[in-house]
């Protein structure tokens, strides 16, 4: 489907920072009909917070087979440069013309690699994982996760001048271990630059009341990690503290969002998350019991309507009308209590569950970052896209809470505002 | 509760809330956080989230007359913790002093003292009875020689005024107010299910009342707040300096009428029984002050963020109550400083507070305290707590 030909009106390229769905989808949006793209990524791997997941909501597939495709559509393209573990340090210019230096961290790991282990066998020292959310420990050279692109093993920086990067050298076969890689400078002239710098889950400890100090208590991202068959239990859904199997849980919907003392907004996908995750527990554990506590439950548009329909049938997942606002651990078992009032009855309920899981919502990664080049950002972090000047577009949860559809309509929408910056500059 | 209902919404009624203290009531989305985080909402029907909607629908019916509202002591974890910054615990406040009016007879004195346009009348009812009182009695003058109260507004007129304010007055409206008022609880307790007891006992009723007191005395409901706990200290020592003074004002009642003993009595008396009841008085004076100046700064603090702002309704009995407390001392400084005619003009001013605190009792915020009572007993009366 890829024409090997430049478009004709061609006048300069697009950046776009951040590879993840929204950014991948502008990124093969824009060069597919002909456009140079740079896409820059801050991660060792591209795909985001999606290759995180266990399934996609409402289909129910896994992550893989949006993002496969994908990366096989950039290996294709003649007109995509990507650069992982690099942030973009300065923007001057205006539209059309933008000078821009990306900064490139060390990888230490260069193309020769073959994914082969030895490095990671070799090295002793461990770090926390935080692909994982930290619930288990990769050692200092590893390879981000099972389906990274590129795949590549990548050496921490943590154990960079330790004898354990010398024991990694040592063990590649294939010297594809340089420890003398720098910092690199690239610079570039852009004419457009797309923001798909997505989002953060929100520190779910900030919220004092909701027990996240219990090992039982996670949020919903963990949860897609412990489900996901690459994650640390290798896609079985138990208990943190003993990893017992479940037979019941509770899930705390708006753990932190619409809510004046965290997140004012509603972060969209929360809802759809839960719902997906009770399929989850359900196909591990037919008899558990599933507690869904509610403020109210957004599930928009007919597609996702059908899916929480579906979800309401089954006699074991109980929807309460009502948000937890209390959560107690039983110290000696680890269970987990959570009290709601159930808004329906008018009675207090105190459900005992094995874990409980936060359905925390996203916090944009511009909230606490300042992008260059001049970006604004709304109250809550979100990147306003000046489209009356030109130039620069957010796309994504950069822009706002949105689901992986509506990312890709909104990146493909945004993809075609910057080649109309090129066109008309 | 019936599956259905006709609602009838009063507008006019979410309006005054609004006036009252619950500008906020409308922010409300229902998501229960505050009645989980409330310390001391029951479990079963627990508050504030249905008083909220209530309060948005315009359901009179459904918050004057409901018990829950007097369980809350406004510790206002609920506000700190909605959400939406509706502040459950601002327009809770806003319906209790909205029901003491509805419940206040006569109506128009229940409309009149929670409204600040009317201030400067109900300064102006005793200043003009005094005067009046005054006048008549010959006694419109500045006393000379040693300065004796007596002497300038006599004990007897006093007495008259506000013997009848306390044994009359305030039990005759008060007495319409509660017999109003229980029987709403009752009904409102019955149709709701917070009850299983259909009738309304009386004796049975008095026992839940005699074991409603310690809480009370003991400010356990206060303790349980997590926000605002400075609120304890506050109430604890404007309730127990008013106790003080109350049982001051008796002995000295006794002593004038009984055992023919005219004041001022001396402060250091080593063989009569004045001085530990001269100490009582100080010691409850200066209670008095140093709670109501506390009330008055928490009120303050973060321009009430916290404790929420308040309507005139909650800040004209801290005003009063400050004022009680700053007057009785100075004339009684004033006196022994021998500061005349001045001792005489505050101790004419106290006379006013007293007055207002007195007559305007059963339709100010200190209405609160028979109305969150006789809630609190029937709480108890209704099992939905038990006696401690």
């Amino acid at each position: 489907m890829t024409e090997e030909q430049r478009a004709e009106d061609k006048k300069g390229s697009i950046l776009v920072v951040g590879g993840g769905i929204s950014g991948l989808t502008a990124t093969l949006e824009a060069a597919e009909v002909g456009y140079e793209v740079i896409l820059v990524e801050q991660n060792p791997y591209l795909g985001g917070r999606v290759a995180q997941l266990k399934h996609y909501f409402p289909k129910l597939c896994p992550p893989t087979c949006g993002l496969e495709i994908n990366f096989r559509r950039i290996k294709d393209n003649p007109w995509i440069t990507f650069y992982t573990m690099a942030e973009v340090e300065n923007i001057s210019g205006g539209p059309g013309n933008y000078d821009v230096t990306i900064k490139i961290n060390p990888r230490y790991v260069n193309e020769k690699c073959t994914c082969c282990d030895d490095c990671a066998k070799a090295c002793i020292a461990k770090i926390p994982n935080e692909f994982n959310f930290e619930m288990n420990s990769t050692k200092g050279a590893y390879l981000p996760h099972e389906m990274a692109f590129p795949m590549r093993y990548i050496i921490s920086p943590k154990i960079i001048g330790t004898e354990d990067a010398k024991r990694c050298v040592e063990a590649c076969k294939y010297d594809a271990i340089d420890l003398e890689m720098q910092p690199q400078t690239v610079n570039l002239k852009v004419g457009a630059i797309i923001w798909a710098t997505g989002w953060k889950p929100y520190d779910a400890s900030k919220i004092d009341n909701l027990g996240f100090e219990y090992r039982n208590v996670i949020t919903n991202m963990m949860m897609e990690r412990l489900a996901a068959p690459n994650g640390p239990t290798n896609g079985r859904v138990s208990r943190p503290s003993d990893n017992m199997s479940v037979s019941r849980i509770a899930f705390v919907q708006c753990a932190g969002s619409r809510d004046e003392n965290h997140l004012p907004y509603c972060s969209y996908i929360c809802c759809m998350a839960s719902l997906k995750q009770a399929t989850y527990v359900r196909e591990q554990y037919p008899e558990a019991k599933i507690y869904i506590f509610y403020i109210d439950v957004r599930a928009p548009g007919q597609r996702y309507e059908k899916f929480y329909k579906k979800i309401k049938e089954d006699k074991n997942i109980f929807l309460i009308k009502g948000k937890v606002a209390e959560v107690q651990e039983d110290p000696s078992s680890r269970d987990i209590t959570v009290v709601a009032e159930n808004a329906v009855t008018g009675e207090k309920i105190q459900e005992t569950v094995d874990m409980a899981v936060l359905a925390t919502g996203m916090v944009p990664n511009t909230a606490d970052t300042k992008l260059p080049g001049g970006v604004k950002c709304d109250p809550d972090g979100f990147v306003i896209s000046d489209l009356a000047a030109g130039g620069m577009f957010a796309t994504g949860c950069a822009a706002k809470p949105l689901d992986v559809t509506s990312s890709n309509q909104h990146a493909t929408g945004v993809a075609l505002k910057a080649i109309q910056t090129l066109v008309s500059s | 509760m019936a599956d259905s209902y006709w609602v009838e919404p009063d507008v006019k009624f979410v309006k005054q809330l609004k006036t009252l203290g619950g500008e906020t009531l409308k922010k409300c989305y229902q998501c229960a956080t505050c009645s989980v985080v409330c310390p001391i909402s029951p479990d079963e029907k627990p508050f504030p989230r249905k008083e909220m909607i209530a309060a948005q629908w315009g359901l009179k019916d459904k918050l004057v007359g409901n018990m829950d509202v007097w369980l809350c002591h406004h510790c206002n974890d609920c506000s700190t913790y909605c959400p939406r910054g509706a502040r459950p615990g601002d327009v809770l406040n806003a319906v209790r002093a909205y029901s003491i009016q509805q419940y206040a007879w006569p109506r128009w004195l229940g409309r009149i003292v929670p409204d600040a346009r009317f201030w400067w009348l109900l300064l102006a009812i005793p200043v003009a009875i005094f005067l009046f009182i005054l006048g008549l009695t010959g006694h419109l003058h500045i006393p000379e020689g040693e300065i004796e109260f007596a002497e300038f507004f006599p004990t007897l007129i006093v007495d008259i005024i506000f013997v009848p304010l306390a044994t009359f007055w305030i039990p005759l409206v008060f007495g319409i107010g509660i017999y109003r008022f229980m029987t709403d609880i009752h009904k409102n307790a019955v149709a709701e299910g917070k009850t299983k007891r259909k009738d309304l006992n009386i004796p049975d009723f008095l026992k839940s009342v005699a074991c409603t007191i310690p809480t009370i005395l003991g400010h356990n409901k206060f303790s349980d707040c997590t926000e605002n706990k400075d609120r304890y200290l506050a109430h604890i020592l404007v309730l127990f300096s008013f106790l003080g003074l109350f049982v001051v004002t008796n002995i000295f009642f006794v002593a004038l009428y009984i055992l023919q003993e005219p004041g001022p009595y001396p402060i250091f008396d080593p063989i009569g029984i004045t001085t530990p009841i001269k100490l009582l008085a100080l010691v409850s004076g200066i209670a008095l002050l140093i709670g109501s100046l506390l009330m008055l700064s928490n009120r303050l603090k973060d321009r009430g963020e916290n404790i929420g702002k308040g309507s005139y309704f909650d800040w004209s009995l801290i005003l009063v109550v400050l004022g009680l407390a700053v007057t009785g001392l100075l004339s009684w400084f004033t006196r022994l400083l021998h500061l005349s005619p001045i001792a005489y003009w505050i101790y004419f001013v106290h006379l006013v507070f007293v007055f207002c605190l007195f007559a305007y009792l059963p339709f100010s915020k200190l209405a609160h305290m028979v109305y969150r009572t006789l809630a609190m007993a029937y709480s108890r009366y209704a099992e939905r707590e038990p006696c401690e």
